[in-house]
């Protein structure tokens, strides 16, 4: 804080700013605090309060469907993850650095699906899928159903742009200068990337990644109109059991699921804030 | 769009290069456009193996363009880039025996010294003793020594510089393209680094093309020097020739400074001024043909107004409008009737000095007037 503003008496304006501050703060993290309490409540009842225990978590761990929708969840962010890391990588390099054709459109277009909402996208993928169902049966003859594949298609076409978006603010602080010092030193196109472009933007690509892993651990509305019988994922199962009214499992469940992805969140922006030319 | 020379043209050219002995660098009516901006306006250049050629222009004039042309940074829109008498054509710069040092060192921040140093022969699979013992050789030689493990940014900006160089010389170029390298050095730095590259290029001897605007500079170092403007090459020769005898208006006025006074060839070695008066020119122009004299300030002399010129020698007289005083030498501008001229004198005890005011005659030996008709 500069001198100046220690020695200004706070005035009314200050104090209603202050305020409103922790009334966000309250407003924004109190459902979270209550929701973590209760996870560690004894009693069936949600709202009451009997005695700590880890009764629903030994309870979560026991409940097979919980599980598989986790193993699923798993499965699906993986998967999505590592191939719109790759894509969307290759997605930025190009917007970036190369001129082609389209360029500017392409460029719009993959930041639509950050833009859309989930429940456009969602239909968006449902019916892509019907459609592309009918033409792999009309010429192959198998005939495929939703289920995991599609959720995982439906991840990696929003988790693109994202990832894409992230490359991209990291490539557009690289000195082009040092691609072309790289071919005057003899690198071909790919060592160039491979030695001096990839681990300059590293740190953007792996807080892309963990973003997209994020988004796909996280996403219910994309998930519930793609996914087939039995290939629920966590949150889409969770989202199932509410409507069936509230337990203490979800509370447990949720848990779970908020410390896993402000685990994710927190690794995202420390390896983006890394960079790796500080020694 | 990028023409390709046809085979035939391209095959009588390789001809004619390789009848006069083979140069370093050789371009060939180059032109480059971006867009609507015409970088290169077809250029003529040859630089010969071993030698110190500086592109030497204003900010804007086309020299980057040209440089970034010779290492495959950019294909010429028309025209040939002969390297040692290979035509380059559409060859990408990792496949060209040059190598380049970038305005902005461009140096990989994720890499130490000896890493980035390393570089270039590791992309061509240079053994790693010999990758080693190179790298400490060149280390060495730009005087790196105790500097291996640092990051770029842990340098101050010569030593910037020096790893950038390392780096490039490292490969051992046929020809060493620069950019600008001390245009980020603060004037001592830059004073030191300009006769240390010199010393280096004379000792490992490599052709060295060196882009600069900075005239002092390029005088200093070159053994030839090439001056452009608006894309175009205006005259090539050794620092004395452009700076005695510069061909046009442009490269007097770039290179140092100079007075120019209108006037009209008389024939027999005399020229008349706009305002009557007669003074001795070197002989050559025709007649009648509207010509202007350049004069350098320190060919020009002030005398006493009264005194008499000696046979030949060219006096004006005119009345001292400024004095500047510089320390080892003074400047006066003179102004004569229409013009002033600038006069620079040694600061010595023999010259007389002038105040402002003074009615003097300004002195000068015919043979350093420089005629340029255009
Ligand atoms: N990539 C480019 N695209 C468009 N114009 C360019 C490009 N590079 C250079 N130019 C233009 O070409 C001209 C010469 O530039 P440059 O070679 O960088 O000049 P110098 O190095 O002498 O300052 C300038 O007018 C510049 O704006
Ligand atoms: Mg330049």
């Amino acid at each position: 804080m500069r001198a100046g503003d220690a020695v200004r008496p706070r005035g009314p304006a200050q104090r209603v700013l202050a305020a409103n501050t922790w009334a966000v703060y309250v407003f924004l993290y109190a459902p979270i605090l209550l929701l973590i309490v209760f996870s560690f409540n004894d009693n069936r009842i949600v709202g009451v309060w009997n005695t700590a225990s880890l009764r629903w978590y030994r309870e979560m761990l026991d409940n097979a469907a919980v599980l598989n929708a986790l193993r699923n969840s798993l499965i699906v962010a993986l998967a999505s993850t590592a191939v719109s890391t790759v894509i969307g990588t290759a997605a930025a390099l190009a917007l970036e650095r190369f001129r082609f054709p389209g360029r500017r459109v392409y460029d719009g277009l993959v930041y639509l699906p950050v833009i859309i909402p989930d429940v456009t996208m969602a239909v968006m993928m449902l019916l892509f899928f019907v459609e592309a169902f009918v033409i792999v049966q009309a010429v192959l003859g198998i005939s495929p159903s939703l289920g995991i594949p599609t959720i995982t298609l439906s991840h990696i076409a929003f988790n693109i742009s994202f990832v894409a978006i992230v490359v991209r603010a990291r490539l557009a602080g690289l000195d082009p200068a040092l691609e072309e010092a790289a071919a005057d030193l003899y690198a071909s196109r790919w060592q160039a990337f491979r030695r001096v472009t990839l681990p300059l933007i590293m740190p953007g690509v792996l807080g892309g990644a963990l973003l997209a892993l994020t988004l796909s651990l996280d996403d219910v509305v994309v998930t519930s109109f793609v996914a087939g019988p039995g290939s629920t994922t966590l949150p889409v199962y969770v989202f199932g059991l509410v409507r069936r009214g509230v337990t203490p499992l979800i509370n447990a469940v949720s848990t779970v699921m908020l410390v896993a992805s402000m685990l994710l969140v927190l690794g995202s922006l420390l390896i983006q804030r890394r960079s790796p030319d500080r020694a | 769009m990028t023409t390709t020379p046809s085979p035939a043209s391209t095959a009588t050219k390789a001809s004619e290069a390789l009848a006069v002995s083979t140069a370093a660098v050789e371009l060939a009516e180059v032109v480059k456009r971006f867009e609507d901006v015409t970088a290169v306006e077809r250029l003529d250049l040859r630089v010969p193996d071993g030698e110190f050629f500086s592109l030497l222009g204003p900010s804007g004039c086309g020299k980057t363009t040209t440089l970034r042309m010779i290492a495959g940074l950019e294909i010429p829109t028309e025209g040939s880039v002969r390297i040692f008498g290979e035509e380059m054509g559409l060859r990408p710069p990792n496949r060209r025996p040059v190598n380049t040092v970038f305005q902005s060192y461009a140096l990989f921040p994720h890499m130490t010294v000896e890493q980035n140093i390393a570089f270039g022969l590791q992309m061509r699979r240079t053994a790693a003793d010999e990758t080693r013992r190179r790298v400490a050789e060149v280390i060495e030689l730009v005087r790196l020594g105790g500097m291996e493990r640092r990051k770029p940014q842990q340098l101050s900006g010569g030593q910037q510089q020096r790893v950038a160089l390392g780096r490039a010389l490292v490969n051992q170029p046929k020809v060493l393209l620069l950019d600008e390298p001390l245009g980020a050095l603060d004037l001592k730095l830059r004073q030191a680094m300009q006769l240390e590259l010199k010393e280096l290029q004379e000792r490992v001897g490599v052709t060295f093309v060196y882009v600069t605007h900075d005239q002092e500079e390029a005088l200093t170092m070159s053994d030839r020097i090439g001056v452009m403007d608006a894309g175009r090459l205006l005259q090539v020769g050794t620092p004395e020739e452009i700076y005695e005898h510069p061909r046009t208006r442009m490269v007097a006025d770039f290179i140092g400074q100079t007075n120019f006074l209108a006037a009209v060839a008389q024939g027999q070695g005399e020229a008349r001024l706009a305002d009557g008066r007669t003074v001795n020119v070197p002989p050559g122009s025709t007649s009648g043909v509207a010509i202007t004299l350049a004069l350098r300030p320190e060919k020009l002399s002030v005398v006493p107004a009264g005194e008499p010129s000696p046979s030949g020698a060219n006096q004006l007289v005119g009345v001292v409008e400024r004095r500047v005083y510089l320390g080892s030498s003074l400047t006066y501008e003179v102004a004569l009737e229409g013009v002033t001229l600038r006069v620079r004198q040694e600061n010595t005890p023999s010259v007389a000095q002038c105040r402002e005011g003074d009615r003097v005659g300004i002195r000068w030996d015919p043979a350093s007037t420089t005629v340029l008709e255009e």
